[in-house]
């Protein structure tokens, strides 16, 4: 039997960034995930590895894009403000095609917001966030076990498109304890032939998001938008939970998912045919699982933290012919089961027809 | 088993490392656990709230929304709460610092002196711990033996400390033990134990 421990999901972060073998972190502390900094701040430098809290998270940011040029896997993490704060450097690592990962534990918003736990972040992350055309791989934890294990895959799927990634929790998931399992170390690390290593005795390597002449760029946006279209293929995930007969499907992601798995448990002992499809990838998005699904159920119910984002992405995959609606909390306070059921049985006491 | 157990209270009074103990503790005996801690953006003062949900089924919903138990350390966790938990629940009530009595009479509340019992001890700052011991006699979710097995770990080198923590469990235990056992708590459902 594997071990398990207790863990917080904002330290499940920080160990599955010393798991997946991040050699550098730069942060800036900000509420809900200043234990992710707290933690490597311990774990990182006796174990040769970089920590450095930054002066704010522009700084952060663009250190993170050094290590990330220097061939080191880098990351950083913060919350919604921060995270707004450091799109400029994020579109410039897209544009640099630089692997990195980019933690932000959504908190209320917009603004300075609060603490607590939000997804209104979700348009900002899922397509792009900063300047120019780009697409961020967005992974989407739903567990304290999901913040470790998608911390680590963050960092695989960086190397493998060159890519910034975004691990996108929210408040309530980096503070709350379940017990995990943890994983084996990464112990072989990618080659980065193309990092800046120094180029005595080979070609030198260049990273920038840069060319002089304007007709030189188009290409360069081209081959982002092929890697995008690879990533679209390749890198789907999302988990099913009692579809097979149900008439109305729940949709969410991160914490609130949780609160959707036991509105299904409540509905279905009552006899309501419900089930939840939760994307894991929230970019690249399944919708063409989604869209399968509509071919089976009419009623979709889209249940976020804000006030109606991912429901763009769900009525772009079910169409409009289809019943979309949305259950929703916003501004950083959590949506609970029992209003999930509650809309639920709205849903499906309205007569067909919008 | 599932109990869904929120406990509520000042910033500072401890609430986040009883909640903490019993999820560790309830963990290592093998159940399935969450433990959802909220508070305020204060150092110090705020209301902090910690749910703890033990199940043998994998657990869905972070928060609780209809305890089966909860601890009220302080006024405004007793107002939030009361109207919450499950016919039939627990609740246990800081009588040092709540002076106010709970209307319903279909739960089982017992009013705990805690601040008093841990002066009395020699430390005011272990309420906490009276606390948990008292919700542990009326809500037996994990023994109390894990707890200072848990304890014994996140408290090593702080011998006084452990001692006394102990002591307090102890005290909050076999005060809500004895008084429970008396005849007039347990004359009618939804008892009220002073």
């Amino acid at each position: 039997m594997t071990e398990k421990t207790l863990m917080a999901g904002n330290i499940a972060i920080a160990e599955g960034a010393i798991l997946a073998g991040c050699q550098a972190y730069f942060g800036y502390p900000i509420t809900p995930q200043n234990e992710i900094l707290e933690h490597l701040s311990k774990r990182m430098p006796g174990d040769g590895r970089v920590f450095l809290q930054t002066e704010s998270e522009l700084a952060a940011i663009n250190m993170v894009y050094g290590a990330a040029a220097a061939g080191c896997r880098a990351m950083t993490s913060t919350s919604s403000p921060g995270f707004s704060l450091e799109q400029e450097g994020i579109s410039y690592m897209a544009g640099a095609e630089l692997p990195a990962v980019i933690v932000n534990v959504m908190r209320g918003g917009p603004g300075l917001g609060n603490i607590g736990g939000a997804q209104g972040d979700y348009f900002q992350s899922t397509r792009g966030g900063g300047h120019g055309d780009y697409r961020l791989i967005n992974l989407a934890p739903a567990s304290v076990q999901e913040m470790m294990d998608f911390t680590m895959l963050a960092f695989e799927l960086a190397d493998k498109y060159r890519n910034p990634v975004v691990v996108l929790a929210d408040g309530f998931l980096g503070q709350v304890m379940e017990p995990i399992v943890r994983r084996p170390p990464v112990t072989e690390l990618p080659d980065k032939p193309w990092a800046i290593t120094g180029a005595r005795g080979r070609a030198k390597n260049v990273i920038n998001s840069f060319e002089m002449n304007p007709a030189d760029f188009p290409p360069r946006v081209r081959l982002l938008f092929q890697k995008y279209e690879a990533i679209c293929q390749n890198e789907v995930r999302f988990e099913s939970l009692e579809l097979s007969d149900a008439t109305l499907v729940i949709v969410a992601y991160g914490s609130v998912s949780r609160s959707a798995v036991t509105a299904v448990k409540m509905a279905r002992r009552e006899g309501i045919p419900v089930g939840l499809f939760r994307p894991t990838t929230v970019y690249p998005f399944p919708y063409k699982a989604l869209t399968e699904l509509a071919r089976h159920a009419d009623n979709f119910l889209v249940a976020e933290l804000s006030f109606g984002q991912l429901i763009d992405d769900v009525r772009l995959a079910v169409g409009h012919d289809k019943r979309v609606a949305l259950v929703n909390r916003y501004g950083g306070v959590p949506l609970h089961a029992d209003e999930i059921l509650a809309a639920i049985k709205e849903m499906i006491s309205q007569p067909v027809g919008r | 088993m599932h109990e869904e157990i929120t406990l509520g209270g000042f910033g500072g009074q401890g609430v986040l490392f009883i909640g903490r103990l019993l999820a560790e503790a309830a963990f290592r005996e093998g159940h399935e656990v969450v433990c959802m801690p909220s508070y305020g953006a204060e150092k110090r003062g705020g209301t902090v709230w910690c749910d703890v949900t033990v199940s043998e089924e994998a657990i869905g919903a972070l928060f609780i929304t209809r305890p089966t138990a909860v601890v009220a350390m302080n006024p405004a966790s007793l107002s939030k709460l009361e109207a919450a938990i499950k016919p039939g629940g627990q609740l246990v009530v800081n009588r040092s610092l709540v002076p106010d009595k709970v209307k319903r009479a279909d739960i089982c509340t017992i009013y705990v002196p805690a601040n008093d019992m841990a002066a009395e001890l020699g430390d005011d700052s272990v309420s906490n711990m009276v606390i948990l011991g008292s919700l542990l006699a009326v809500c037996p979710v994990v023994a109390a033996s894990s707890i200072t097995a848990v304890m014994g770990e996140l408290l090593a080198g702080k011998q006084e400390r452990l001692a006394l923590n102990e002591k307090a469990l102890g005290a909050g235990y076999d005060w809500t033990k004895k008084n429970l056992a008396s005849p007039e708590s347990k004359s009618k459902e939804g008892a009220h134990v002073q």
